[in-house]
This record gives C-alpha cells, sequence and structure tokens, in this order.
C-alpha cells in the first residue's frame, strides 16, 4: 500500500477556471484565477495512497477476503480485459476547505468558489501525478494502465464507497466517511484505474468508454469539457 | 579504461527455475549454484563488473518474504558467490535497490529508517568483501540521497548512483538528469548513472546531461527497450546485436561503465563487448567547477558570466514579530507564503531563517525546508548559527542547499565545514574572525583566504564558495560603501568566485533608504556582485537591477529593459481608459455587473447627493441590474463566479445605502430559511445560494449545514418564513428533503419550499411535494421573487 504525497509546485489556472464554470466566460480577469491557485497551493496538504488487486473482468470481482464485486456496467465495460485493479484515494485535506467557508462568511464570494474550483483541480493533479509513479512499474510487468474511473461516475453507485475506502486503505491518509457517503475531507476522491496488458498476439482492442466529461450524462454541467 | 556491468539477473534466476512470487535473494542462500551460474554467463559474455544478487536484499524488501532477520546472512552469501564466480577476473558490485516506499513528506518512510535498512545493507555488502556498492533503480533523489549517504558512513568503498528515469527525462518525483547529477556528485558519489525504465536510445540524452554536469565517471544501464507481451509473456524488442550498437553513442555521450538492465541476457553483453572493442574512453569537458545549487528538479548556477541571480531573503522571523509568532505556534502558512510569493517576484533561491527563540531549531528548520521544498523548485539556503539545526536542514533537504554562513571563527570552521562536505552543499563565505568584523578590504581578503583554506582542507573545491563582501552601515562608517566595493573586486582578482552580500544594512540610520539601498545596489553590481541577498519585493532594487543589466551587458543591447512596459513613455494601460457614463444610477447597474465592487460606494454616495433615494436606487440600479444579471446567466453569457463578484458590489451598495440613509429601508421582500439538510456536509452551494438572496433583498436566516429537519421546522414556525430552501448535494441525502417537507405540513408551516442541490431534479422535488425547484441561485433567486408576488 504505497503512499505518495506527490510535491504540488503549481496549481493549474486553466483546469481552475473550468471546475468554476468559467469556460465560455470573457473578461474574467485570469489574476484572480491565479489568486485563488496560489492561496490553494499554500493550504493544500496533498496525500495519496493505493493499492493493487487481481481483478476477474467476468465477474467484476476484485481478490480480496472478502472478494468484493464492483457494480454497474459501465465500469465494467470500462474494466473489460483488465487482470488487475489499482484503488487509490487522494486528498487535500481540511484547510483548504475550511478557508473556503471562512473567506465565503467573510463576504469573498467569488474569492471563495474559485478556492474550491482550484482544491479540485489540486486533488486531480495529485491523483494525475499518483497515475505517473504507477504507470513505470505497471510497464515493467507490460500493463497498460485504464483512465481513473470514481464511484458516482456513470452507473457505478455510490453506494460502493464505503469499499472504495477500505480497499485503497483511505483512512491512513485520514480520509473518512459520512453515514450519507461523502468523503470527509471533502476536496478528496476515490478511483479504480484497471491495468490490462498489450499482448500482441490478441488482436481484440479492449472496449474502451469514452473519457472523462464524454462519459458523464449531465450535459448541462458548466465544467463540461467542450 | 571502459567497464562492462552484467545484464538482468530476475529474468536469469526465472529461467533457471526461481517460482514467479518468490524472494530472488533467498536463492543465494537455498541454490547458491544457481545464482553463481549467472554470473558465471555474464563473466564469460565479458562482464568486468558483476553485480550481487541483492537488489530486494534490504531488511524492508525481505521483510515481505520474512527475511527481514536474515539480511546480513543472505547479502554476505550474494557477494561470496559473486566473488566465487569472478575468480578475481571481474569485479564485485554489491546491489541495493529502492525501498518501494517513498521517503517523506513524499510518502510515509522516515528519512532515517531509510538510511538505517541501507546502512545495514551496505555494511554487510561490504563485509562479504564486495568492491563496490551500486544503488540503482531509484526514482526519489531524497531516497537515493538516503542510500548514499548510508553506503558512505558503513564503508570506504566507491559508490555508484544510479537514477531511473521516465519518458519525459525526469524521474518520477520530477528529478532531472543535471539536478541529480549536481546533488549526487557534491554529496561524493563515486559514479553516477542511469538504469531501467527506457532503452538506450532514450538514455543517450541522459548520459550526455549527466557527463555534462559533473566530473564522475558516468555509468548506463539501459533496458532492451520498451516490455510488450506475447503470448501472456513479458517480452523485451531489442536483440543482442541492435542492443550492442548503441554502446558506441552511450559512450560518445560520456558513459564509461556500460551494462544491462531488464530484458539484456548474456548474448546482450557479448554483443556490447564487441561493438566496444577499440572505442577509446569519451573526451570530458575539464572547464572549472562553476557554482550550481540543486533542488530536487531544478538547477540554479551562480557566476560572473551568467545573469544576477536573487536570493531572498524574506523567510526570516528577525524583526517581524507575526511571523516569529506564528513559527512559534508550529503555523508555516507565511513561510510558505514568502517561498511562493518570492519566486514570484524573481527570488531564483530562497533563504531559510528559523531563528525563533524558545522553539526546536533542528525540528522547526528541518521542518521548513520540507514543506517549502514540496510548493517550489527554487533552491534554497540554510541560514543558521547552529550546527544541529544546518545539519536538520541539510538532511532534509532533497538537492544541493547553500550555506549560510561559514565565517573564519574557529567553531563555525570547525562544525560547518564537514557538514558541508557531507551533504555536498555550497558554503556562504563570511570574513568574520573570532575578533569580529574586519574593517578593511584588504583584511577581509584575507579573512575569506583563511576560510578557503580551512574548506578545501575538508574537501571542499571550486564551485563550493559564494563570497559575502560584508556590508557594514555608512551612517557609522564613512568607508563603508568604498571597503564593499574593493573587496568585491578583490575577491574576483583574488579568488574568482561568485560573491554575494546582504545590502540593506548600508543605509542603517539614514532617511529615505530605498534610495540608498538602490543606489548602492547598482555600484555593486558594477564591481562583480553576482548573487544579492535582498527583498525580491523591492521596487527600486528590482528597478536599479533592471537598469544595471542593460548596463552592464548582462541584458544585451537593453532588450529585456526594452520591452519592459513599465520602461514604456506611455504605459500601455492608460490607453484603455474607461468609457464613463454619465447618468450616475446606469453607472451604478453597470458597476453591480461588471462587478466593480471597489467603486461602487463612491457611486452610491454620488447619487444621494444628486438626490435619488433608496428606493429609487434599489429599484433603478440595483434590481434592474440583478434582473440583468439573471438574463445574461440564464443565456449562458454570464457564469457563476461573475454573479458572485456582482453579489459583492450590490452588498457594497446595500451597506453604503444603509450608512447614508438608515432611516430608508432597503426592500424587504420577505424572510427566506435556508438549510444545507442532514448529513449533507457541502454547503458552498447553499452559501451562493443564501448570498444572492440576502443581497436582493430577501432577509436570510441560514441555518447552516447537516441540519436536523426539526430545527429546520422549527426555525421556519419561529421566523414565520415566507419561503424554506433545502439543499441537498448527494443521492444519499436528498431523502432528507421529503422528510423535512411532510414535518413543515405537520407542524402547520405555509411556508413554500424551495429545493436544490446537485443530485435534484424537477421530478424530485414534484414528487417529495416541493413547491419550486432550483437549478442554481440566480434561479432560486427568480422563483423567490415570482413566489412572493404571487402570494
Amino acid at each position: 500500500m504505497p503512499i505518495y504525497n506527490a510535491p504540488l509546485m503549481k496549481i493549474d489556472p486553466k483546469e481552475t477556471r473550468r471546475y468554476a464554470g468559467l469556460m465560455k466566460a470573457e473578461n474574467f480577469e485570469e489574476s484572480r484565477i491565479e489568486e485563488a491557485c496560489e492561496e490553494a497551493l499554500l493550504l493544500a496538504m496533498p496525500k495519496g495512497i493505493w493499492e493493487i488487486y487481481d481483478y476477474d473482468c467476468n465477474t467484476q470481482r476484485i481478490a480480496t477476503d472478502p472478494p468484493f464485486t464492483i457494480l454497474g456496467e459501465k465500469i465494467g465495460g470500462h474494466l473489460a480485459g483488465c487482470d488487475k485493479v489499482i484503488l487509490l484515494a487522494a486528498t487535500v485535506g481540511e484547510d483548504i476547505e475550511e478557508t473556503v467557508t471562512k473567506r465565503f462568511q467573510k463576504g469573498d464570494y467569488a474569492f471563495s468558489v474559485l478556492l474550491d474550483a482550484a482544491a479540485t483541480t489540486a486533488v486531480e493533479q495529485i491523483a494525475d501525478a499518483m497515475e505517473k509513479a504507477i504507470r513505470p512499474k505497471a510497464a515493467a510487468k507490460g500493463y497498460d494502465m485504464r483512465w481513473r474511473f470514481s464511484p458516482g461516475y456513470g452507473d457505478w453507485p455510490l453506494e460502493q464507497q464505503p469499499d472504495l475506502v477500505r480497499l485503497s486503505h483511505a483512512e491512513k491518509i485520514d480520509i473518512s466517511l459520512s453515514e450519507s457517503l461523502m468523503l470527509m475531507p471533502r476536496k478528496s476522491i476515490t478511483a479504480i484505474i484497471g491495468l490490462y496488458k498489450k499482448d500482441i498476439t490478441t488482436t481484440k482492442a479492449p472496449a474502451h468508454t469514452p473519457k472523462g466529461c464524454a462519459a458523464c450524462d449531465k450535459l448541462d454541467c458548466p465544467s463540461r469539457r467542450a | 579504461m571502459i567497464h562492462i556491468f552484467d545484464g538482468a539477473m530476475g529474468t536469469m534466476l526465472q529461467a533457471e527455475g526461481l517460482a514467479s512470487g518468490a524472494c530472488p535473494e533467498s536463492m543465494n542462500i537455498e541454490h547458491p549454484d544457481i545464482v553463481q551460474k549467472v554470473h558465471e554467463a555474464y563473466i564469460e559474455a565479458g562482464s568486468t563488473i558483476i553485480e550481487t544478487n541483492t537488489f530486494g536484499g534490504s531488511a524492508l524488501k525481505l521483510a515481505h518474504y520474512g527475511l527481514a532477520d536474515r539480511m546480513e546472512e543472505i547479502n554476505i552469501a550474494a557477494v561470496n558467490i559473486a566473488k566465487k564466480a569472478a575468480g578475481g577476473k571481474a569485479k564485485v558490485a554489491g546491489s541495493m535497490g529502492p525501498t518501494g516506499r517513498f521517503i517523506k513528506p513524499l510518502g510515509d518512510l522516515d528519512f532515517e529508517e531509510a538510511y538505517q535498512v541501507f546502512h545495514e545493507q551496505a555494511a554487510a555488502l561490504a563485509k562479504g568483501g564486495a568492491d563496490y556498492i551500486i544503488i540503482e533503480t531509484c526514482i526519489d533523489l531524497q531516497e537515493m540521497r538516503a542510500a548514499l549517504l548510508a553506503a558512505k558512513d558503513a564503508c570506504d568503498l566507491p559508490v555508484i548512483c544510479q537514477l531511473s528515469y521516465s519518458e519525459d527525462g525526469r524521474t518520477v518525483t520530477g528529478t532531472d538528469p543535471q539536478s541529480a547529477a549536481v546533488t549526487l556528485s557534491a554529496m561524493g558519489a563515486d559514479i553516477i548513472g542511469v538504469n531501467c525504465s527506457l532503452g538506450p536510445e532514450q538514455l543517450v540524452p541522459i548520459v550526455r546531461t549527466l557527463a555534462e554536469n559533473c566530473d564522475v565517471p558516468i555509468s548506463v544501464q539501459p533496458n532492451a527497450g520498451m516490455p510488450y507481451l506475447e503470448n501472456g509473456e513479458t517480452k523485451f524488442p531489442m536483440g543482442p546485436e541492435d542492443f550492442g550498437t548503441w554502446g558506441a553513442k552511450l559512450v560518445e555521450a560520456g558513459a564509461t561503465f556500460l551494462g544491462g538492465c531488464c530484458g539484456t541476457t548474456p548474448a546482450h553483453i557479448t554483443a556490447l563487448v564487441k561493438a566496444l572493442k577499440g572505442i577509446s574512453e569519451p573526451e570530458r569537458k575539464k572547464e572549472a567547477r562553476p557554482l550550481i545549487l540543486s533542488s530536487r528538479s531544478k538547477t540554479v548556477a551562480i557566476d560572473k558570466t551568467l545573469p544576477t541571480r536573487l536570493i531572498g531573503e524574506r523567510i526570516n522571523p528577525t524583526g517581524r514579530k507575526k511571523l516569529a509568532a506564528e513559527i512559534r505556534e508550529g503555523s508555516l502558512l507565511s513561510v510558505k507564503k514568502e517561498a511562493v510569493n518570492q519566486v514570484k517576484a524573481g527570488a531564483h533561491l530562497l533563504d531559510v531563517n528559523m531563528g525563533v527563540g524558545g522553539i526546536d531549531q533542528s525540528a522547526a528548520m528541518k521542518r521548513a525546508v520540507m514543506e517549502i521544498a514540496q510548493i517550489t523548485d527554487a533552491p534554497l539556503a540554510i541560514d543558521t548559527g547552529d550546527a544541529k539545526a544546518l545539519e536538520a536542514g541539510l538532511r532534509a533537504y532533497p538537492g544541493r542547499a547553500l550555506i549560510n554562513s561559514v565565517t573564519a571563527e574557529t567553531s563555525r570552521l570547525k562544525e560547518f565545514l564537514p557538514l558541508a562536505k557531507k551533504y555536498g552543499a555550497a558554503i556562504l563565505c563570511l570574513p568574520i574572525t573570532d575578533d569580529g568584523v574586519p574593517k578593511t578590504a584588504e583584511e577581509r581578503i584575507k579573512v575569506m583566504g583563511t576560510i578557503l583554506k580551512a574548506a578545501r582542507e575538508q574537501g571542499l573545491r571550486d564551485g563550493d564558495f559564494l563570497l559575502d563582501s560584508l556590508v557594514m552601515t555608512v551612517s557609522a562608517d564613512a568607508n563603508a560603501c568604498h571597503e564593499v566595493l574593493a573587496t568585491l573586486k578583490g575577491y574576483r582578482k583574488e579568488y574568482g568566485y561568485p560573491s554575494t552580500m546582504g545590502l540593506s544594512n548600508i543605509s542603517f540610520g539614514l532617511p529615505n533608504r530605498p534610495l540608498i539601498n538602490s543606489t548602492f545596489f547598482a555600484m555593486c553590481l558594477a564591481a562583480g556582485l553576482d548573487a544579492p541577498i535582498m527583498n525580491p519585493y523591492d521596487e527600486a532594487m528590482q528597478n536599479a537591477l533592471m537598469a544595471s543589466a542593460a548596463l552592464l551587458g548582462k541584458d544585451p543591447n537593453g532588450l529585456a529593459f526594452s520591452k519592459n512596459e513599465a520602461n514604456l513613455s506611455v504605459p500601455k494601460k492608460a490607453a484603455e481608459a474607461k468609457e464613463i457614463t454619465t447618468d450616475v444610477l446606469s453607472a451604478i447597474k453597470l458597476a453591480v455587473i461588471d462587478g466593480e465592487k471597489d467603486s461602487i460606494a463612491e457611486l452610491v454616495e454620488k447619487a444621494i447627493q444628486e438626490g435619488h433615494d433608496t428606493n429609487e436606487i434599489t429599484e433603478k440600479s440595483l434590481t434592474a441590474a440583478m434582473t440583468d444579471i439573471g438574463e445574461d446567466f440564464g443565456a449562458g453569457r454570464m457564469f457563476l463566479p461573475q454573479v458572485l463578484l456582482s453579489a459583492e458590489t450590490m452588498r457594497e451598495a446595500f451597506n453604503k445605502l444603509k450608512e447614508l440613509l438608515p432611516a430608508q429601508n432597503t426592500a424587504d421582500k420577505g424572510t427566506f430559511v435556508i438549510a444545507t439538510v442532514k448529513g449533507d456536509v457541502h454547503d458552498l452551494g447553499k452559501n451562493i445560494t443564501g448570498a444572492l438572496l440576502a443581497n436582493s433583498g430577501f432577509k436570510l436566516i441560514d441555518l447552516g449545514k447537516d441540519v436536523d429537519s426539526q430545527e429546520i421546522v422549527k426555525a421556519a414556525i419561529e421566523n414565520s418564513a415566507d419561503i424554506v430552501g433545502l439543499c441537498a448535494l448527494m443521492t444519499t441525502t436528498m431523502v432528507q428533503i421529503d422528510k423535512v417537507i411532510k414535518e413543515l405540513h405537520e407542524a402547520g408551516s405555509k411556508a413554500k419550499v424551495m429545493v436544490g442541490g446537485a443530485a435534484l431534479t424537477q421530478e424530485y422535488a414534484d414528487a417529495a411535494g416541493a413547491d419550486a425547484y432550483a437549478a442554481d441561485g440566480v434561479k432560486a433567486v427568480e422563483l423567490a421573487k415570482a413566489m412572493l408576488e404571487n402570494n
């Protein structure tokens, strides 16, 4: 169960702009976005952890004791052809969300929303860095990685969040789950990454679901990528 | 001389019967004959250095197989097997691989624990009689530092340090080959190199960069290309002949120790030996070693031929009560802020001083260094007079730091110089003796000679020194400036090393210090100052630097100077003067729409002076603005953060109205009780809606998040709420909405119910019996107004 708290040197203003729903906004000062990204950088306490498991894509079952079956057709399709999965958890800690609340109460509404968006960007960047750390180890064994998928995407029920928290050992990086299945701190994610072998002898291309926003049904989302 | 390592060990052992998933190192005690056979095959192929079968032989790794307590036995056995196989024909390198965990703060493994396991393993390998220690396949510079320090402390063998790089030319944790070469060579690595992850073609440029940035031999052990799968078996694409042909290119790039990693076999080594026959050692440039500092992922060189480097001085609690208090309380927020902001303002290096009384200096320095290194890639200067704090900082720093400072005082020389050598740090040399500060340039240059001599005796050399010319106060000593200038020139003439100084002391006790400081700065730059320690936020200093660079040829022909906006006679900003609307009510409306919070109070004041009353301003400016904003938002022309800036502006307008015309009521549109339901802790969406309502004339009662249904009902009744707004973000919490609506009805509340939140839909709202569903905060305001107008 490797722990990797990736260094976070800069939070991407472009992604922050997108998460703040400002992609189509003209004339929104870049300096406001940058200010939020810088504040988030100071407040973020990046943490990440993952664990690798054997996986049976026919039964959608992860080899743990007791075995854990992933529910949902989309995630099943996404992991088709994979014989190992990585369950990961990442967080930026509580300080950012506390500041988001505090600054909102102070009346800095817009800044709070931008800070919240920067925190979302930061969590994704941390998970990206974890993927970068995992990739060479997987590649050395001939594995390639599917893009990461989280409970709540597609038809993967949120009710499986407790199992993801357990199997990724998220509690070791101080992520917990509320009774209503919310990750605490809020700016945390759990996700699954499928590992498949790029066997040159098999011609059948593994089933790929559309990536990221394209996979999501919420068409009116203000952060949806064009 | 070209040295030839062996190739892969693990796959050879598997071919000889090692079960997949079994501990390869256990073969050293269970099947020494098989291990010996592999070694012999490589010696037969022409290897002149073979690696022991101990890549995973640290106690941490062996623990996975329950073999931690046999660590020493396994490692000694491995060396014995290799020596037996070599029979004096080849040297034996004791292999140490990574622990598989990241060092704090990147991971959960303590630096000292990593150091300890590497120390034990290196000691065992040395005890067995190895000729080299080879630390290989590390992806984190800090783990390599721990292993190198441990190996150096555990034995006297030459140490080979090989990191693994990804396709982007950096290790997984971001280290580039230049930073690695600078950091590891300064720490005393005897051979620096690269292995695994990539094929020989991709390693050529990495070998070249390593060779250009240090003067020790370079080693390289590529994979046989990138692995792929065939019939379920991992294979490597590069055959022996092809692999061998890369040998000459790797030597030409600077390598003299060559071998193979994953996918290579004795046949690959044979081909390599054959291809290298008659190839002579590469020419390495023999220039004087420059002063280069490094973080985990970036190097900064200081030299008279390079642009001036700024050392940011702001991470220093001396004379700054607030910062000192924060550090004392254990918060590093301001320290981190200073780090990021100084780099943004142009600092290339950051000085870190944690000199606060009454705290554990070592612990504070260690933590500051670790946390700053996580958020900025500017190399650090460890600024302390405490040898323990210095060592704590140097040990924790994943790069090559500068020590600030080493004086000619007996205790400093004795305590600091060995630490500089051990951790590969450069030293800032300050000409102060046990007797105090020498006054004249001549004396300072002489004292500097004493420091440099002592440093060289400890093994420090060219490229390790930054000379401080020591600035005294001109108000106390009329010659202070002259002596500094003469010292700078003397240093350059006598020693040729780059120079530094803390500038601001010169103006102490004088008025208009910025003018004195910046003028003095320009003089020093002309006299040869290379890396001032200064406040990078100081505009006068930055201007002096920019102008001096143009004048002194560091900014050739003033090109950068000419491009700087501040130097243009007509600043660009002036060209876009804002159109001024004549009608003040329209101006207020526009300011709200544009979110111009800073100008709104003035406009409201002007409107009142012109005789407009609260009602008129509210209706014609503020409400009108909100209507336009609602339309623009609905049509996708305006977006949430912009709406919120407008809300902030609106609030300022209302506040000003209340302040100037307290008797007149700002419109009261009704009472709105709002809450995020029980179990739900997301409250930003609810807060946004609340803020928009409150700034649209509603009396808002915000109950917060995770609110019990009974509490919501109670608040609705007690406040005679006109509307109750309920927010739920998750499918798991939206059922609470049904509950609250039911209980409101049971309690006889007349309030209308509006619901919203990411998981909710119109259908769900209808089924739950809500009066309205608001998809967003702007919609909520619109709906609330409509609901109450219809009443």
